[in-house]
């Protein structure tokens, strides 16, 4: 076995041509991820440490000062929110589409990816045609009788968590039902027959189970949602504002370009930490 | 089993997919302690039939009764029956011990008895040294043993097993199949098994159901349906069998004589009574078919040609052909009896050991 190995003719031209020239092929995509992605990227991080002065003055005005620290933390409490409120809807969503029979289910899977497919802009208009104090919601409310003043739906949190929650629900109902159609329904039958019950099974069986797709559209949703601007504009409240907002505010109003990239670098920076946690939890395999 | 109640009654069982008869009015009682195999080819039906004793399926007619009552309104998880599946189905985020103390967790033991009884579950499964792996860490022997542990920790009364082997080799197959007897000794559980590998059910059960189209063709222990089989079908489906074409000369009760294709008259027996004149199979095992006479109960002959000889170690498989070109396999230790390709030879046999049973695919099939 060793000398056919050693005797081989092309040993040689193998190992040592490591090199630069085995990344020829991939060229094309470093090309791009440079011109696309570290351009733009140094020179906002650039932007951050040298407008209005050069130093670190941006980042600790953004950290140190109350109102962009809460900006910063409503960001997450919001992220977290809809992320939360997604999964709820998400998951018994995604578990229904799982046993319908598929002819069904292809109908719903349609309506869903429409939905995806038609303007952000549109359907938050949309949400606040109907949220509005005057809008179809209150006004259908009011008419059963069930409330006598308009509920305060829209520029507030409940504004921001709906039309988010409605945006984000096809990231997590699509990994949710991949991995939920892909437990063998056998493994459930096992557990029941054993004699747990419809709950034990779904809190020790099911939903352990689900947990990869469960995560893969939590981190989905909540790093969208940590970035996202029209929505929050939108329906929003100031009270409430998230980062991307005030990034917007910052580099279009004020134009203060150093505080805006600044801004944006700890939002990547936090982005890229709970990638790496996700990554840690589930494994690198599994990310989607 | 004999005089006491039954304790599974499965009373005219039927179970429709649509226009299929998955399950076609299926009764059999099953007594306490008792090895009972459902055998049959695939789709005949053995499966649909464990699920509705399980509670998976609901019957479209029929009952299913446990100690005299009927469960048919009784949730699988509230049966208190054990069950094992032809797929792997161990939850793959527990471990073993998880796996097999998953049953009593959710029937919310103490931690110290659950830890006991998973113990002495893994010990009676020979895999005590693997409480801490995991499902995807064991061979696929080894994960169907620790579902028979997770099946069998509560103390159910019934076990299901759905083809638990079928995914093994036939090494591994054997050596379970042994343990399971062995668990089956020990405990006395009742078992209802299901395989569609004939020498697994004549090697394991006190009795075997032999399923064909959602029907139970015959019940009985392994050696009722290999020397009394009601029909060809059972005959052809459990050992090795060969058949011969003939048409019925004259019946007397249980005795009928049977003239083949070239005049010649064989003597056989049959459970029914036979029209003269009545086409007929003549079923006889290659085994007790022999090259020479052996002793007087031989009593019957056939003209034959020798066409190849195989040696299977513990014996020698002859092929033979009759005057009209039929083929026939003979099975002896006889090695004297020996003889080469192209030789005439004469079959020697007892006329209780050739079966006769009405032709089913009429006439000119
Ligand atoms: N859920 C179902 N829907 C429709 N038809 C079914 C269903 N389950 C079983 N059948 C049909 O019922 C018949 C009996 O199936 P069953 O699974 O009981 O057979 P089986 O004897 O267990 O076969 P195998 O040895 O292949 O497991 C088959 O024709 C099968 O196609
Ligand atoms: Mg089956």
């Amino acid at each position: 076995m060793f000398e056919a190995i050693s005797n081989n003719p092309y040993r040689n031209l193998r190992a040592p041509r490591v090199g630069l020239r085995r990344l020829r092929p991939a060229l094309p995509a470093l090309i791009f991820l440079f011109v696309f992605m570290v351009v733009p990227l140094s020179s906002l991080l650039l932007l951050s440490v040298t407008k209005p002065e050069t130093g670190l003055g941006n980042y600790i005005s953004l950290l140190g000062d109350a109102t962009y620290a809460r900006v910063l933390l409503n960001t997450f409490i919001i992220a977290a929110l809809v992320t939360l409120v997604t999964l709820v809807i998400a998951y018994p969503v995604a578990w229904l589409l799982a046993i319908l029979p598929s002819r069904v289910s292809q109908i719903f899977f349609a309506i869903i990816l429409l939905s995806m497919w038609t303007n952000l802009l549109a359907r938050t208009y949309g949400w606040m045609v109907l949220l509005q104090r005057t809008g179809v919601i209150n006004r259908a409310l009011m008419g059963v009788g069930l409330i006598d003043q308009p509920l305060p739906l829209i520029n507030n949190l409940a504004g921001v968590t709906i039309g988010m929650t409605y945006i984000m629900l096809p990231y997590v109902i699509l990994p949710l039902h991949a991995t939920i159609s892909g437990i063998d329904p056998a493994i459930m039958q096992a557990a029941a027959i054993t004699g747990a019950k419809p709950r034990q099974i779904f809190w020790h069986v099911m939903l352990p189970l689900s947990l990869p797709g469960i995560g893969a559209g939590c981190m989905m949703v909540f790093v969208m949602a940590l970035g996202y601007y029209v929505t929050p504009a939108l329906l929003g409240g100031t009270s409430n504002m998230m980062l991307a907002e005030m990034i917007a505010q910052q580099v279009q109003s004020l134009l203060n370009w150093g505080l805006g990239s600044a801004a944006a670098f700890i939002l990547l920076a936090v982005t890229l930490v709970f990638y790496a946690i996700y990554v840690r939890a589930i494994g690198l395999g599994r990310v989607r | 089993m004999s005089a006491q109640a039954p304790l599974v009654n499965i009373r005219n069982l039927v179970k429709h997919f649509g226009s299929v008869a998955a399950v076609d009015d299926v009764s059999l009682q099953v007594g306490e302690g008792e090895f009972l195999t459902f055998l049959g080819s695939s789709g005949s039906g053995k499966t649909t039939t464990l699920f509705i004793v399980a509670g998976f399926e609901d019957p479209t007619a029929g009952d299913v009764e446990i100690d005299g009552r009927s469960v048919l309104s009784v949730k699988p998880n509230e049966r208190n029956i054990g069950m094992v599946f032809q797929r792997y189905t161990l939850f793959p985020h527990m471990t073993v011990a998880q796996n097999v103390g998953f049953p009593l967790m959710v029937r919310r033991r103490s931690k110290a008895e659950i830890d006991k009884a998973v113990k002495e579950m893994l010990d009676l499964v020979q895999l005590g040294a693997y409480a801490g792996r995991k499902p995807s860490e064991l061979s696929g022997g080894q994960q169907q043993r620790v579902a028979l542990a997770r099946a069998l920790v509560y103390k159910p009364r019934i076990l299901l097993m759905d083809e638990p082997l079928a995914a093994l080799d036939k090494r591994l197959r054997e050596d379970i199949q042994q343990e399971i007897r062995r668990i089956h000794r020990e405990l006395g559980v009742t078992i209802l098994y299901v395989t569609h590998d004939q020498e697994e059910a004549l090697r394991m059960s006190d009795r075997i159901a032999v399923f064909s189209h959602g029907k139970i063709a015959q019940i009985g222990s392994g050696a009722d349906l290999y020397e009394r089989p009601a029909d060809a079908f059972v005959a052809g489906f459990i050992g090795n069998s060969n058949f011969l074409q003939g048409s019925v000369v004259q019946s007397q009760q249980d005795q009928v004589a049977v003239r083949l294709d070239d005049g010649t008259v064989i003597r056989g027996n049959t459970r029914h009574p036979l029209a003269a004149n009545a086409r007929v199979r003549l079923m006889i095992r290659p085994e007790r078919l022999a090259l020479a006479p052996s002793n007087d109960q031989v009593d019957q002959s056939l003209d034959v040609t020798l066409s190849d000889t195989t040696y299977l170690g513990d014996m020698l498989q002859h092929e033979v052909v009759t005057a009209w070109q039929q083929r026939i396999t003979v099975r002896t230790n006889d090695r004297a009896a020996a003889s080469s390709a192209g030789n005439a030879l004469k079959l020697h046999f007892a006329s209780t050991d050739v079966m006769v049973f009405e032709d089913g695919n009429r006439a000119t099939a």
